[in-house]
């Protein structure tokens, strides 16, 4: 198969506007369970190669220390990964929404973690699913690390592709410190399938 | 007699998703607009009377676009579509005088109903396919 180098412009705001809808999905579940509002922004879509990964998060490239999960999805040919990013600095408003003690320890910051995961991530990923009839199934999210920079974490996971699509969400949270970012990544294959999905979509 | 419509978003394929949910036998003239600024030039230029707004949108976003419509009393009706369904959004945008929030993706029957339950289509029109 070939290589995957770019995305034409329609294919881009395709996969833009059904992310648009399956986060909105996502932040509306996330804005219940926390009682919030969610600020939804523009989702970018990118075909990256490995070395670019890190420069594509670049809403958390300054938090000094993050946290994440990670959740593989699989469907119709179609699999990926949702990496879960939290700024360490989200955990203290996070804990007061969620009706925790003031002080958290890493147990219950990885709880926290687990429950937003499970929230953002299986909306999202089901909602994209959704819109192209793919019905996807989840692994369990996995923990990646805690209390790491961003450049330590990313550095010895991920290591097993070349080129990948990538999907990314930055979630804030309205009068609260809360920032992450939601990476969808596509495996190279996985982008043909769905370019053919999306190719009804863009029929005129 | 024709309607002027006016649909605002910043992707191509929702601007083209909107436009065929609407009732293929009614009489309108579509303009399309990338972001809430294209749509304020449009609707100065006069004579549009509905428009469907999204919300997130670079340069001037559906909030802001609200904003402006009402800070300069423009004359339009405006429908907001966006895949923002948190009730807070909800709220805002009614607050900021749209008259109904529909949600993405964008469904033919409930563009129908609400074109109907505010007098703007009525109901002995055909079928929409």
């Amino acid at each position: 198969m070939s290589n995957i180098t770019a995305l034409t412009e329609d294919e881009r705001d395709c996969y833009q506007e059904i992310t648009n809808v399956a986060m909105g999905q996502a932040a509306d579940r996330l804005a219940r369970l926390l009682n919030v509002y969610v600020v939804l922004p523009i989702p970018n879509v990118n075909i990256i190669e490995r070395n670019e990964f890190k420069m594509t998060i670049k809403s958390l490239e300054d938090a000094p220390s993050v946290s994440a999960v990670c959740q593989g999805f699989i469907g119709a040919g179609i699999a990926g990964e949702a990496l879960l990013i939290f700024n360490d600095s989200s955990f203290s408003d996070i804990a007061r929404l969620l009706n925790y003690g003031s002080e958290q320890n890493t147990n219950e910051e990885l709880e926290m973690l687990m429950d937003v995961a499970n929230v953002l991530n299986g909306a999202c990923i089901q909602g994209i699913g959704n819109q192209l009839d793919i019905n996807f199934s989840q692994s369990h999210p996995i923990v990646l690390g805690q209390h790491r920079p961003i450049s330590e974490l990313l550095d010895d996971k991920h290591a097993t592709w070349k080129r990948t699509m990538a999907i990314e969400i930055n979630y804030t949270i309205k009068d609260h410190n809360v920032n992450c970012d939601l990476i969808l990544l596509f495996t190279e294959e996985s982008v043909h399938h769905m370019n053919r999905l999306i190719s009804f979509l863009l029929e005129d | 007699m024709t309607i002027k419509v006016l649909i605002c978003d910043d992707s191509n394929m929702a601007r083209k998703q909107m436009s065929r949910s609407l009732p293929a036998d009614w009489p309108i003239e579509i303009t399309f607009a990338k972001n809430g600024a294209e749509a304020i030039e449009e609707i100065k230029k006069g004579g549009q009377e509905l428009m469907f707004l999204d919300l997130t949108m670079p340069v001037l976003d559906g909030y802001q676009t609200l904003e402006a419509i009402r800070k300069e009393d423009l004359p339009i009706m405006v429908i907001v579509v966006s895949g923002d369904i948190q009730p807070a959004a909800r709220d805002r945008v009614k607050k900021l005088g749209a008259i109904e929030f529909i949600k993405k993706p964008v469904d033919k029957d409930k563009i129908k109903s609400v074109l109907i339950e505010y007098g703007i289509i009525d109901n002995a029109g055909g079928d929409n396919e």
